[in-house]
């Protein structure tokens, strides 16, 4: 007899369900969390939300560096949290008095997390890797050849002086990589990397998580910390969780230890729960709006300046950011070297909201309003301009502020809310009035990837010759005094000619419950994991 | 049948030529210079365009196109620009997942729906068929995010019945599927309804309820079997876009399916990752159509290919 197939077809379907789901068990045990009542207890794991999830963790193959990579790595020289220099895997370093040789002193008895030695010679192979394969190897300088000259010194010798090379180090782009791992591993050192780190690979889940364990070698930590040697807690576990009402439920459900870059809105509600700890960070880099400076309107340094004087940041900190942030007028943010208090002071009484002064600037311009309905027009046509928003909410928050803040003084704001992707292709393209970007580094030598004449075409199209030669020589001044004297120089160009408007510097806001000796330093953005312990 | 099938996957071919050029022009088409993406924010314009040379972007489009198919006709759907892994390792990995949640929304919303359907269409014009005719209309416009949100905070959060996110095995997959599944649910009732009160009303149903036949087989054995002809298309035609649509029920679950890769590649402009995945859904796509049409030959004996 002939079976219906509605009596046979849901069986089917349920069979083929189950087969699936079986034979899928791999991928299922490939995800698997690690077992444990509640976050981490059972197995000392420290767990992390995080929202990047790298695409390598190969430090010569990234162009960016978080805890998640970066952590595995440890830099030849450091800051502490006061923000002054520290050793790191080198002991101590020089400066030839033409300051285009650097000498390291590299510790002895160190071992990469395979237990490779790590000698001069091992970091020396190290750069070379970098020199030759890394993304972002630009940003390292004009190195003419690294040597090693016995078995813990390191000379980096440079064709010209290159000061920023300093911030470079500090920063963990150029830390030591196993690169006798690399070689044997090829393109799978990314899968399994190995560093002088606090933590070492363990397992990765792409999307879902990244178990690094403790480096049970390790016995160099920072001076600023208690515990030197490897970590109290035994595993790291950072989760990818993109969807912020998701992680905060995670957080107060107690599965996570560590929430990483809070969203600005839910402090308050953390905040309020018993055991929680809030921690917060200035980032090393500035939201700013950036004028296409190539224009029609906005090579008119008057309609420039008459924007930036539009703008009240206090209600963008406060509103867009809920307080999260500080407002800035100068072109650094405070955790940035070359950073200047006098040259902030200055900004902040040239760019204080000013509408009165922003009406008459662009009256001089020849845009008044002539048929009274707000907007200044010239020759018949309203200013109207275009801002270029990515999707994240505090941008367009802050979008919408700006756009009633430039109303009242007459120029009508449009938003598009577009790709990130999108708008710096526009950007470099030069198909934009106006966006709302923002940039990061460690060192006032971001003022001349941003805007000398070579990488101003991708940016904001800004060049000054002036401008040009003092970023040059803040490359090359050998000392920290004079490096920040030919900054502040430069910062005032950019005050006078305003090819930007900077808004203000995030407040990152880390959360933790559960444990206790977690750290965060400004300095190098990084977490202080050696004196975690997790609560019994 | 074996003649019509050979046809039907004759065809497919050239659909998926189509396909594959419609996909290519999409990817070359959308703003957004996958060299910087890959460079950061230090990338000089030197670098930017060595760069490009070296992914062959310089190179006119239709060389660029050429490459691509001659890769695809090999079954080599390239390499992902950031992460470096094959684009069809990291849909192998990543799709038995979509599949599992397109199966369960599928069963739950299949179940769900046809059941509702045929009890409000037998209630005709009673609170039950007006209440299931609400509840069906909640099912279709609530968005998906919110009833992810709200099935989190009750079952995972309060309850502790499941894991708030992530995958820790089949169980992790039920909160996602019936949030995926309520809208397909809400539809399928509604089809369901409209199909069996024009069922009920056929000449056979009274004869067999003349006969005598019971309520219960009355429905199951002489209404369902001719009113769910059109649910099944629908419920096929829907399966083929859940692999395809899970993008937020994985963001917000933390899953590590085809949307969630989908996301990340688009938004990176990994182009080989987004070509390779947007292919191999179109395949999935029109297998599942061919599938569903000779299903509905099982179905529907007056229907024939030959």
């Amino acid at each position: 007899m002939k079976k219906s197939w509605w009596k046979t077809g849901p069986l089917s379907v349920l069979l083929a369900t189950a087969v699936i789901a079986g034979c899928s068990s791999q991928t299922a045990n490939q995800t698997t969390q690690p077992k444990t009542d509640e976050a981490g207890k059972t197995s000392n794991t420290l767990v992390v939300s995080s929202l990047i999830d790298p695409d390598t963790l190969d430090l010569h193959k990234t162009t960016w560096l978080g805890n998640e990579n970066g952590l595995l790595y440890e830099p030849l020289l450091s800051r502490d949290t006061s923000g002054k220099i520290i050793p790191g895997l080198a002991e101590k370093y020089e400066i030839s008095p033409d300051g285009k040789t650097w000498t390291f002193t590299i510790r002895k008895n160190i071992r990469f997390h395979t237990g490779n030695p790590v000698t001069a010679a091992a970091v020396k192979e190290s750069f070379d890797r970098m020199l030759e394969i890394s993304p972002v190897k630009g940003i390292v300088g004009p190195i003419e050849k690294v040597e090693a000259t016995d078995e813990q010194t390191l000379k980096v010798h440079f064709s010209k002086p290159f000061s920023p090379f300093i911030n470079v180090v500090i920063s963990g782009m150029v830390s030591p990589v196993d690169t006798k791992a690399a070689k044997e591993l090829g393109d799978g050192f990314g899968d399994k990397p190995s560093g002088t780190g606090p933590i070492q690979f363990e397992k990765r889940e792409r999307g879902a998580s990244l178990l690094f364990k403790k480096n049970p070698e390790y016995n160099w930590g920072p001076e600023y910390v208690a515990n030197k040697g490897p970590l109290h807690i035994d595993n790291v576990l950072f989760r990818f969780l993109k969807d912020d009402d998701t992680r905060m439920m995670e957080f107060k459900k107690g599965t996570i230890h560590v929430l990483h870059d809070v969203p600005a809105n839910s402090v308050a509600e953390l905040q309020s729960l018993p055991g929680v700890d809030i921690q917060k960070t200035m980032d090393i880099g500035i939201k700013y709006i950036a004028f296409n400076n190539k224009h029609p309107l906005f090579s008119d340094v008057r309609l420039r300046k008459a924007v930036a004087l539009s703008v009240d940041r206090d209600p963008l900190v406060q509103v867009a950011l809920n307080g999260f942030g500080k407002p800035i007028y100068g072109p650094l943010a405070p955790t940035i070297f070359g950073y200047s208090e006098a040259i902030e002071n200055k900004a902040k009484q040239m760019y204080t909201r000013n509408v009165a002064e922003s009406k008459q600037l662009l009256a001089d311009a020849g845009w008044t309003d002539t048929n009274n309905d707000g907007i200044v027009d010239k020759d018949g046509k309203p200013l109207s301009v275009e801002i270029l928003v990515s999707q994240q909410p505090a941008f367009t928050r802050a979008a919408q502020i700006l756009q009633s803040q430039l109303r009242e003084a007459g120029i009508d704001l449009k938003i598009t809310v577009q790709e990130m992707t999108t708008i710096k292709d526009r950007i470099s393209k030069k198909s934009y009035d106006m966006a709302l970007m923002y940039y990061g580094w460690y060192d006032a030598d971001i003022l001349f990837l941003i805007f000398e004449k070579s990488n101003a075409e991708s940016r904001m199209h800004y060049t000054r010759p002036e401008l040009d030669d003092l970023l040059n020589k803040g490359r090359e001044a050998s000392s920290e005094e004079e490096r920040i004297r030919i900054y502040e120089q430069a910062q005032e160009i950019l005050l006078n000619d305003s090819p930007w408007v900077p808004l203000w510097v995030n407040e990152v806001v880390t959360a933790t419950r559960g444990i206790k000796g977690f750290g965060l330093n400004s300095y190098t953005q990084y977490f202080i994991l050696n004196d975690v312990t997790l609560d019994k | 049948m074996r003649r019509y099938v050979v046809k039907r996957l004759i065809s497919l071919l050239g659909t998926l030529l189509g396909v594959s050029v419609l996909i290519f022009l999409m990817v070359h088409l959308i703003p957004g210079d996958p060299a910087t993406q890959i460079l950061g924010q230090f990338a000089t314009p030197e670098a930017i365009s060595q760069m490009r040379t070296a992914l062959g972007l310089d190179q006119p489009l239709w060389q660029q196109y050429v490459g691509f198919l001659g890769r695809l006709l090999t079954g080599d759907l390239g390499t992902s620009l950031f992460t470096g892994e094959s684009v069809w390792e990291q849909i192998v990995t990543r799709f038995p997942i979509t599949l599992q949640l397109a199966i369960f929304s599928v069963l739950i919303a299949a179940i769900f729906g046809i059941l509702l359907g045929t009890i409000a269409a037998v209630k005709q014009n009673t609170l039950v068929d007006r209440f299931v005719v609400l509840l069906s209309l909640v099912g279709i416009s609530a968005p998906g995010f919110w009833i992810a949100l709200f099935l989190i905070w009750i079952f995972a959060y309060k309850l502790a019945l499941f894991p708030i996110s992530g995958y820790e095995g089949v169980h992790s997959l039920l909160l996602p599927a019936i949030t995926l599944g309520m809208a397909e649910a809400g539809m399928i009732a509604r089809m369901t309804r409209a199909s069996m009160l024009e069922v009920i009303k056929q000449d056979y149903m009274r004869t067999a309820e003349a006969k005598g036949a019971s309520l219960v087989s009355l429905i199951f054995s002489h209404g369902l079997p001719n009113a769910i002809i059109p649910v099944v298309t629908m419920i096929g035609l829907q399966f083929g876009s859940l692999m395809a649509g899970a993008v937020v029920v994985e963001t917000v679950f933390s899953l590590q399916g085809i949307g969630s890769l989908a996301i990340e590649a688009i938004s990176k402009r990994d182009m080989p990752t987004v070509q390779g995945m947007v292919f191999f859904m179109a395949l999935i796509f029109a297998l599942t159509n061919l599938i569903v049409d000779l299903i509905y030959s099982r179905i529907d004996p007056r229907i024939h290919f030959d």
